[in-house]
């Protein structure tokens, strides 16, 4: 099977690196902004979205006891008894931990009942919300490929097989947009979570010994306003083609790369015609991120589940 | 200095390098090599909120100028700019619309797609239909571009023949 390391290929170019690097912080950021949003978010809605909240509450209360305050704090605090609260979870001490009966040989902690207890609701929430409990097919006739976040879709045609390979792991841009009103924020008003992640398109022809690879990412459109702003850039880009060896799974350095970024417009097009010609066009392109969203909250959930059992037992 | 084109929509499958092609042979015949122009390709839903932003006509059409210049006069281009100044605008085609309008009458796409850009371009460069001596101006001078057209590639391209109502 054709193919090379995913995680190689975003390294490859001398202004990918750059960009990658800046991309993959971002992404970074933006990830970590997503998952707190996920574990704080409360908001039971029949629609997809999330609530964006800040990374770090004032205080979490669980309904009956009494206010608990985040997990975020530091060791320092948490070991200090110079206190504002009359409450001091003791983290290296046997008081806070629980009689371990299930002899797992894990530490049982006050605090990991209540965050078992609070994956369990988040676990519920989110299926609740899970747009599709399948993942939505592709049109034009691709057959899906999976390995945990990365997912392959595959098509042969006279002669041709080509393969898009994605990875679904930092796939959701951040969502800059103005702060909300003061007390509103409605459910219709939240952001739904996208997943945009860059593919890889590789053209194999049956008598060639190369393959044609293609890097195209979403483009994060920054003109976008809410309201009247329209969206004027290209549903998806090409940023860099090369040829890499067919059947070969270590990425060729020495292939010379193409970006596209000063590249001849003419030549970018013929470019994406040719795309267009093997089914990867803007169709494929909505499909794909419609897939993508699918499959990213599905390992989301999963991970969410390993966690919660995790936690209780390992 | 160049065109750049835009495909915002799935609806229609749109080649762009034929689009481009096309247009590079207009911009040489109305002159304008050196000024940019934006082409940007969108679905009916789209121009229809377009169309109602801008015009209060909430409905799709086929194409929609917007002219970086907006008095100039009829065909006058501007002159003694600076690098940044050489640019004529954006014209939005409403390609669904245009392939809708293809199947009744069993044009090909991609060529009534050139007629609407010469359209749009003309509207770029000042033309205007809004009373006949306008539109009258505006179709000699499509009809003359569309017959340049046709003799430097071997095509037979035709004006669309409707009165346009929409204005740029």
């Amino acid at each position: 099977m054709v193919g090379w390391s995913f995680g190689k290929r975003q390294q490859r170019s001398r202004l990918g690196n750059c960009r990658n690097q800046t991309t993959t912080m971002l992404k970074s950021i933006s990830r970590a902004v997503s998952i707190a949003s996920r574990l704080t978010n409360k908001t039971a809605t029949a629609s997809a979205t999330r609530t964006v909240e800040p990374l770090v509450r004032s205080a979490l209360c669980l309904p009956n006891s009494a206010p608990i305050r985040p997990y975020t704090r530091s060791i320092w605090m948490m070991c200090n008894n110079g206190a504002v609260s009359g409450y001091r979870p003791k983290l290296f001490s046997s008081k806070g931990a629980l009689p371990s009966s299930c002899g797992c040989g894990g530490l049982h902690t006050e605090g990991d009942k209540a965050f078992g207890e609070f994956l369990n609701d988040e676990i519920k929430e989110e299926k609740k919300i899970q747009k599709n409990k399948t993942l939505p097919k592709m049109s034009g006739g691709w057959e899906l490929e999976l390995n945990g976040t990365e997912a392959k879709l595959i098509k042969s045609l006279s002669g041709e097989k080509v393969t898009v390979t994605f990875n679904v792991n930092n796939s959701i841009p951040p969502n800059v947009e103005d702060e909300p009103e003061q007390g509103q924020k409605s459910a219709e008003n939240e952001p739904e979570i996208v997943s945009t992640p860059n593919f890889v398109v590789e053209v194999t022809k049956s008598s060639a010994k190369q393959a044609l690879v293609f890097d195209c990412h979403f483009p994060e459109d920054e003109q976008v306003a809410h309201g009247e702003g329209e969206e004027e850039s290209d549903i998806f880009t090409i940023r860099e083609v090369s040829f890499q060896p067919a059947g070969d799974t270590d990425w060729k350095e020495t292939s010379y790369t193409l970006n596209t970024d000063s590249l001849d417009w003419a030549l970018y097009d013929h470019l994406m015609d040719f795309l267009a010609d093997r089914g990867v066009d803007n169709t494929f392109a909505d499909e794909l991120t419609e897939l993508s969203t699918a499959l990213e909250h599905k390992e989301y959930i999963t991970f969410l589940e390993e966690l919660d059992g995790f936690v209780k037992c390992n | 200095m160049g065109v750049v084109i835009r495909n915002l929509q799935h609806v229609v499958p749109v080649r762009r390098a034929r689009l481009r092609k096309d247009v590079e042979t207009l911009r040489h015949i109305l002159g304008i090599q050196k000024f940019d122009v934006g082409l940007i390709c969108v679905d009916n839903c789209k121009m229809q909120r377009i169309n109602n932003i801008y015009r209060k006509k909430n409905t799709p059409t086929d194409v929609l100028s917007f002219p970086f210049y907006e008095d100039l006069r009829p065909g006058k281009l501007p002159c003694g700019l600076h690098r940044d100044e050489l640019n004529l605008g954006d014209v939005f085609l409403g390609v669904e619309y245009v392939m809708q309008q293809c199947k009744g009458t069993s044009q090909d796409f991609h060529s009534t797609l050139t007629v609407v850009t010469a359209h749009g371009i003309c509207h770029l460069l000042g033309y205007r239909h809004e009373t006949d001596e306008e539109w009258k101006e505006m179709f000699q001078r499509e009809s003359y571009i569309l017959a340049e057209f046709n003799r430097l590639t071997g095509s037979r391209l035709e004006p669309l023949s409707k009165k346009y109502s929409q204005e740029s």
